[in-house]
């Protein structure tokens, strides 16, 4: 192939994208679920006929890379003619390729053009319900993958264009939303059926094997660029070692991971880290990829697309049994405090070596939060299912960013005050800044956020995990470290509950309040070094008091 | 006459237009700071009489400049208690989502800036704490203290009752005469207070920019002895009064563009052609737009600044609906690592511009490769080009890394650029649910008429219409267009359970305000007309979709039809209806026009002479399906109306050419507009 045809897959390859992008754009705009439409908590890929990722539009960053594990597993399924036109596949199952926890359903199209196999077309998103023991099917105390919710193995639930009206009354007969469930169902699948109908046009258009060719390049120029920036990178071993607060019985447990960076080769090994536990924050191997996949793109190049190329020279090891690789039956509702724990670790460890890329600690948890109950004028149940915001780490020549998503989530939008009034039985008190002056440095951590639900009636139910609630969001460079996240629970009577980091199903009664709090993130560089000007005007728009200015910074401000 | 000036990153046009229909264009250079001095002296080129104006309709970039240049007013906000963080928190997104040191956007009002006042509302209006004026009366003292020059009121749940917004806005201006004071509920009365913060935000900034421009460009104009009635154009399509350009400037932010749209909806209707996409090409972007049925459509989820690595800022104000992408004549070619040839965002601007302006830019853009491709004639530059320099920089920069010459390095240029906007054109249709052979593609702009034959060839479009002063072409739709103001109010009803009286009276208070505003503009009944729109979606959906309704009184059979169309809708968008699933208006959206008094377009002489004598010369250009050919390059002006010319063809203009493929013919229709019929693609 000459240069100039180069031109020809270069823009079929653009075209590939923006497919990829007008799949995922068009599944928000129709769900029933808040979960997936304000925070986009799903991702849309396309894979080439062997089910290596192409293209990936995700909302949440801890979705990178988790399309094509499971569109592996429906090849190694049905891969001997047991896929037709019209098919899609539905799996969750989270100890399988691309599973996660059982809330975030994946679905698989295979896309034929004149009878052959060219591609796939894959989503996940995360359901607001699939039943199990706790509304929301987002659990802090189960401890067996029984009660989480219906799984799915990888199965038909569309057969040559026809849903499997048994499967999905299945479906219906398990989840407490099922209108919702329904929409969300039928927005992937119409998902699925446009990346289809696309990607046929695209070949019609170019040709079979323009858009073959096209593929390959994707992904070879994916390797080309990390290869690039590896051999760039100062070679070497990186170690460091973390704990999450709680394994649900009030032990600490283990993340260790030490990088090695060589030339042509970039390895998270995890040995070291605890094994699997009795409480849902387990990570099947999938996740745990996904998890070093985010720390890895943020050194390669933050910029690139996504595809299987550029993870072509990342290695990731994990031992079977892990809390950071588990078997069945395994709790994984809160997976993701151990995915990102993993990121978080391999963040720490490479900081020192990458400080134009890698900044100082962050809230770290997703700090999800269910709440359940009846809605105050219309009587009628409602569900939230969402992230809280907090503060992230200070980096060189940058203060931190306030009230902000953890790195899990990405393009995740909070739910406006206005929004949830009225659609919940619940005022919200407080919506501001936590500005505990934590993270003191050259440049400061940016402050967490405070977010108060009263409750309008009675017997609701809250469940939520704030992990990085022991160990605070970790300084570097000199600069100190951030704080806590947390909730309280201020009750009508005047008692006052907590502070604590996990509940499972705390009963709300009118005018209960749960105050939310996630922590400042870690600061950057000595304090004393930060410019007095910007220490007093800290102190002027209320982030840090003068008490803090003096102590912390040695400035007075008055 | 009726006069417009459209205020460009580079150049400010003037169209003018007489009772007979005569048309005057003109370009003069944009001059900032004082913009007014460009617009003042755009009207002195001209040499028409001011005093024999009719009307003044301007678009300006002013508003937008002030934003992107942080060179706004000192703005303070007065908000709910608890919720003074709103505006930094914003939507907690991170669009750039593998970037772990991105920067978020800086809130345009900084902390200390932002004062919490006690009172409260729920969402459904009620008062839940009274307002504490004494909070407010602080608020002001210390805002005084800081210099503060503008006031922006955002009250939690103010969409649904305005009350403590106007007091607080009546207050502040009873203690503080001379401040600029805007509560959100005079620009939007929409749900979701991070996004309406920050539009009332904004406009606070913008204020009192805008307040001096307008006043310095009138007292400029009335020294003029300009008598006319003097409009701004909207980003809405439509045009205010001067008040109102003052009072909500931030209506203001895409003043421009979208009367390029506007206008080619207005030259649909006045041809006969409903469906049209609009392909816009100017120095740094490209912008599409769809009209359907003849109307332009309007979103209120805009973003200044938004890009794939940021969330930019809402402002939540009525926008015509476009895709813009950094494509234009003077975006830039460059090989990006993994050597893949790219072209723009980046633009040369005006300064240093392409390198065929020779005034130093040394990066290839767009621009550069239509000339050396044939499709541009160095005759038709400013200055004289330096040929081999152009070559050169192509060779260098882009054909040396593929292996090519300056020509196939210039063809492949056009051709990725073409493929972007390619894409652009794709989103704003296909991605809507619209399928693109079904309408009429309208290129204007300088690069517009330049690429759309071979985009229509791509996309399966049958008919290019290249309208008359296509280069200035937004300014043309400024002089086509009349008042429009958009009321919007959130409430969320289900349809079928919603007796229809309550409708009802939520029209009647939305006409109600429409009225007042169109008494202070001073427009008569006569010329007002009213369309009405709903924001619906299913039960349990967050997007809505939007259906044109019938006007009130509805009734149950009303409800039925508006729920029909509510379904077609969201099938046309998203491949699928949910025919039981309980369907609820959560806006109702009314739009009045004022109407304008237009002149009719005036006809062009029939052509007589043979159109061999319009020929400019025969070289060899460049088609993107075709490749290289020998072509005939005529000159527009020479070419009257019932014209007929085959593809491969260039009809040239002082600041436009537009390409005719191989297989397609073209035509000048009798308002002179160039109508090219295109085959359709085999496939």
């Amino acid at each position: 192939m000459s240069k100039m045809d180069s031109v020809t897959l270069d823009i079929v390859k653009d075209s590939l994208i923006a497919i990829g992008d007008e799949v995922f754009y068009a599944f928000a705009q129709t769900s029933m679920s808040p979960i997936i439409y304000e925070t986009l908590d799903y991702a849309c890929g396309i894979a080439d006929a062997k089910g290596q990722l192409l293209t990936q539009g995700n909302g949440a960053c801890g979705f990178i890379g988790i399309i094509s594990p499971m569109i592996e597993e429906i090849i190694k399924k049905f891969g001997g003619g047991g896929m037709r036109p019209g098919d899609v596949f539905i799996i969750n199952d989270p100890y399988m390729g691309g599973g996660t926890h059982l809330s975030d359903i994946g679905m698989v199209m295979p896309v034929f053009y004149e009878g052959e196999l060219i591609a796939f077309v894959g989503n996940k998103a995360h359901w607001s319900d699939i039943g199990g023991m706790a509304a929301g099917s987002f659990t802090t105390n189960s401890t067996e993958v029984f009660q989480e919710g219906l799984r799915f193995p990888g199965v038909k639930l569309v057969e040559g264009g026809e849903l499997n009206a048994t499967l999905a009354d299945m479906i219906a007969a398990n989840v407490r939303f099922p209108v919702a469930s329904n929409g969300d169902m039928w927005g992937q699948i119409a998902s699925l059926r446009t990346g289809f109908n696309r990607l046929a046009e695209l070949c019609g258009k170019y040709g079979k094997d323009v858009l073959l060719q096209s593929m390959a390049r994707l992904m070879d120029q994916g390797e080309m660029a990390a290869r690039a920036r590896l051999a760039e990178m100062p070679a070497g071993v990186y170690e460091a070692e973390q704990y999450m607060d709680d394994d649900g019985h009030g032990n600490a447990v283990k993340i260790q991971v030490k990088v090695t960076i060589a030339k042509d080769r970039f390895t998270a090994d995890f040995t070291g880290s605890s094994p699997q536990v009795a409480s849902p924050i387990n990570s099947g191997y999938s996740s745990l990829c996904a998890g070093v996949k985010v720390a890895y793109m943020s050194i390669v190049n933050p910029g690139l697309s996504v595809n299987d190329g550029i993870f072509r020279v990342m290695d990731v090891i994990a031992g079977e049994g892990l809390v950071l690789n588990c078997d069945a039956p395994a709790p994984t509702s809160c997976y993701f405090e151990s995915m990102i724990y993993a990121c978080d670790a391999i963040w720490k460890a490479l900081a020192p070596v990458f400080p134009e890329y890698l900044g100082a600690g962050h809230m770290l948890s997703v700090c999800a939060v269910v709440l359940t109950g009846l809605h105050h004028k219309s009587g009628q149940p409602f569900l939230i299912v969402e992230p809280t915001g907090g503060g992230w780490g200070a980096s060189r020549g940058k203060d931190g960013e306030v009230g902000q998503f953890c790195v899990g989530d990405g393009e995740t939008y909070n739910v406006p005050v206005e929004m949830a009034e009225s659609r919940y039985g619940i005022r919200i008190d407080e919506y501001s800044l936590h500005t505990d002056g934590a993270g003191a440095g050259e440049f400061r951590g940016g402050s967490g956020a405070v977010r108060s639900y009263r409750a309008l009636t009675d017997g609701q139910m809250y469940s939520a995990s704030f992990g990085r609630n022991k160990f605070p969001a970790w300084g570097t460079a000199g600069g100190r470290d951030g704080s806590y996240n947390y909730f309280e629970f201020l009750r009508a009577d005047g008692t006052k509950e907590g502070p604590m980091g996990i509940t499972a199903q705390t009963v709300l009664n009118k005018n209960d309040v749960v105050r939310m709090v996630t922590c400042t993130g870690g600061g950057y560089g000595e304090p004393g070094k930060r410019d007095p000007q910007k220490v007093a005007e800290d102190v002027k728009n209320g982030y840090i008091t003068a008490a803090q200015a003096e102590e912390d910074y040695g400035v007075t401000v008055k | 006459m009726r006069i417009a000036t459209d205020i460009g990153g580079t150049f400010t046009d003037l169209v003018a237009m007489d009772e007979k229909g005569d048309m005057r264009t003109l370009k003069g250079d944009t001059t900032p700071p004082d913009f007014e001095r460009g617009v003042i002296r755009v009207i002195e080129k001209s040499g028409l009489n001011p005093q024999s104006f009719t009307a003044f309709i301007h678009g300006t970039t002013t508003i937008i400049n002030a934003l992107t240049e942080r060179k706004g007013a000192k703005t303070g906000l007065i908000t709910t208690k608890g919720f003074r963080d709103v505006l930094e928190i914003a939507r907690c997104n991170r669009p750039d989502l593998f970037n772990l040191v991105f920067a978020k956007p800086k809130p345009f009002i900084p902390r200390y800036l932002r004062f919490e006042v006690e009172e409260r509302m729920s969402h459904e209006g009620e008062v839940i704490a009274p307002l504490n004026r004494d909070d407010v009366a602080r608020a002001v003292e210390a805002m005084k203290k800081e210099g503060v020059q503008a006031v922006a009121i955002c009250f939690i749940n103010a969409y649904a009752n305005e009350i403590h917004e106007t007091q607080t806005a009546d207050y502040v201006k009873a203690l503080w005469p001379e401040v600029f004071v805007t509560a959100s509920c005079q620009v939007t009365r929409e749900w979701r207070e991070y996004e309406r913060t920050s539009t009332v935000a904004l406009n606070g900034y913008v204020g009192p920019v805008a307040s001096g421009y307008a006043d310095r460009l009138e007292r400029r104009l009335d020294q003029l002895g300009v008598k006319a009635g003097k409009f701004f154009m909207q980003s809405n399509g439509g045009a205010t009064p001067l008040s109102g350009a003052k009072s909500t400037p931030i209506n203001l932010v895409e003043s421009g563009p979208v009367a390029g749209v506007f206008g080619a909806a207005t030259l649909g209707k006045a041809i006969g052609e409903g469906q049209m996409i609009s392909l816009d090409v100017g120095g740094t972007t490209a912008k599409c737009s769809l009209i359907d049925g003849g109307e332009v459509k309007i979103t209120t989820g805009y973003r200044i600044e938004r890009t794939e690595r940021s969330a930019g800022y809402p402002i939540m104000a009525p926008v015509v609906d476009i895709v813009e992408i950094g494509n234009g004549g003077g975006s830039i070619a460059w090989m990006d690592d993994t050597g893949s040839l790219r072209v723009g965002p980046r633009s040369a601007g005006a300064a240093p511009g392409p390198v065929a302006y020779g005034r130093g830019g040394t990066e290839p853009t767009t621009t550069d490769a239509c000339l050396v491709a044939g499709r541009l004639s160095s005759a038709n530059f400013d200055e004289a080009v330096d040929i081999a320099a152009v070559e050169n920089a192509l060779l260098e920069r882009v054909g040396k890394p593929l292996d090519a010459d300056a020509k196939q390095a210039a063809v492949n240029v056009i051709r990725v650029a073409e493929a972007n906007m390619y894409n652009a054109l794709k989103l704003i249709s296909v991605r809507r649910g619209y399928d693109p052979r079904e309408f009429t593609l309208v290129a204007f702009g300088g690069g517009g008429p330049m690429h759309a034959s071979a985009l229509a060839r791509d996309l399966g479009i049958r008919k290019i219409i290249v309208p008359v002063a296509a280069a200035v072409f937004s300014a043309w739709g400024m002089l086509m267009t009349d008042i429009r103001h958009d009321y919007i109010q959130t409430k969320i009803n289900p349809l079928a359970e919603t007796p229809s009286q309550e409708f009802g009276q939520m029209w009647d208070g939305l006409a109600a305000g429409a009225a007042a505003d169109f008494v202070l503009h001073g427009i008569a009944e006569g010329a007002v007309t009213r369309h009405y729109y709903a924001d619906m979606r299913y039960n349990g959906q967050e997007h809505t979709v939007k259906v044109q309704t019938p006007a009130p009184p509805w009734d149950e059979a009303v409800k039925a039809d508006i729920e029909k169309r509510f379904h077609e809708t969201h099938e046309r968008y998203y491949t699928y209806r949910l025919e039981g699933t309980p369907v609820e208006i959560v806006n109702l959206h009314l739009v009045v026009y004022g109407r304008m008094e237009k002149p009719a377009f005036n006809k062009l002489a029939p052509q007589q002479a043979p159109v061999a004598e319009a020929l400019v010369e025969r070289r060899q250009v460049y088609f993107t399906w075709d490749g290289w050919m020998e072509t005939p390059v005529y000159s527009r002006k020479a070419l009257l109306a019932g014209a007929k010319l085959t593809g491969p063809a260039v009809v040239e203009e002082k600041d436009a050419a537009t390409l005719v493929g191989p297989g397609q013919s073209l035509t000048v229709d009798d308002y002179g507009n160039l109508i090219i019929e295109t085959e359709v693609k085999p496939s």
